[in-house]
C-alpha cells in the first residue's frame, strides 16, 4: 500500500453496533436509489437484521 | 496502456459496437444492474454477461448507473468516444481510479447512505468505519453494508439478499 498524500478529513462516523443497527453521525444525506433525499439528520440507526417494521431504520425488532 | 491495466483483474465484453469491463473487486453490490437490465447482467447466469440480451442504448444507460467503476464501457470506434457527455458517468473516459483520488473538491461533500431497495446500504464519500472493535478511515471511496443479516461477510454485503429474497415491506 502506499503512503495516504492528502489530509483525511472524514465527514460521518459509521458504527455498526453489535448485534445491532448501523449507526450513522455527523454530515451525511440519506437516500433512496433515485437518489432523492429521504434525510438529512444528524443520527440515524439503520436496520441491519431485516425485520424492523420501519425500514430502513431499526426499530429494536432485532432484540426480540 | 490504461485498459490494459484495467483488463487485468477484470473481463471485458461486447457487442461489437461497445466493449463493457468488469472488475469484479469494486463491485459493492448496489444492483442496479441486474435490477434495471437482468436480460444482459444476470448473476446467476455463466457469463453473467449477455452483450445482446438489450440495445446497446440500454446497455449505456445501465452502466452508466453503476455506482462504482465495476461496471464501465466505451465505444469500440475510437472516434466516437472523443467527445462523449460527462452524463455518461461510467464512460472511460470519466471513470478512473486516478482521476477520482484527485478531485479534493470532493472532500467536503457530505457522505452519501444510499439504501437499495431490497438491498444493501452504499456508503459514499470519507468517513470513519467502526465495526467488531476496529477502526477503519474510509477516503474519498465506496462501501456496502448488509441489511437483510443473512451475509456471509457481515457487516458487509455479499449479495445473499438476492437468494434469500429479502425485501424492504
Amino acid at each position: 500500500m502506499e503512503e495516504v498524500k492528502k489530509e483525511f478529513k472524514p465527514q460521518a462516523i459509521v458504527e455498526v453496533l453489535e448485534d445491532g443497527p448501523i449507526k450513522i453521525t455527523g454530515n451525511f444525506m440519506v437516500s433512496d436509489s433515485k437518489r432523492d433525499i429521504m434525510d438529512s439528520p444528524e443520527e440515524v440507526y439503520l436496520c441491519r437484521c431485516g425485520r424492523s417494521g420501519n425500514k430502513p431504520y431499526c426499530d429494536g425488532s432485532h432484540k426480540t | 496502456m490504461e485498459s490494459e491495466n484495467r483488463n487485468r483483474r477484470g473481463r471485458k465484453y461486447t457487442n461489437g459496437e461497445i466493449t463493457v469491463y468488469w472488475k469484479p473487486d469494486a463491485c459493492v453490490h448496489a444492483s442496479h444492474c441486474y435490477r434495471e437490465l437482468l436480460e444482459v447482467f444476470d448473476p446467476g447466469r455463466r457469463p453473467w454477461v449477455d452483450m445482446y440480451g438489450a440495445s446497446t442504448a440500454e446497455i449505456i444507460r445501465t452502466v452508466n448507473m453503476c455506482p462504482t467503476e465495476a461496471l464501465t464501457w466505451k465505444w469500440n470506434d475510437e472516434e466516437k468516444n472523443r467527445d462523449i457527455d460527462p452524463s455518461n458517468t461510467n464512460h472511460v473516459n470519466f471513470r478512473r481510479p486516478d482521476l477520482l483520488k484527485n478531485d479534493s473538491s470532493a472532500n467536503a461533500e457530505p457522505v452519501s447512505v444510499k439504501i437499495m431497495p431490497d438491498g444493501p446500504v452504499v456508503i459514499n464519500g470519507s468517513f470513519v468505519l467502526k465495526y467488531g472493535g476496529k477502526e477503519k478511515n474510509v477516503d474519498e471511496s465506496i462501501i456496502s453494508l448488509c441489511r437483510c443479516g443473512s451475509s456471509n461477510h457481515l457487516p458487509f454485503c455479499d449479495g445473499t439478499h438476492r437468494k434469500t429474497g429479502f425485501n424492504d415491506n
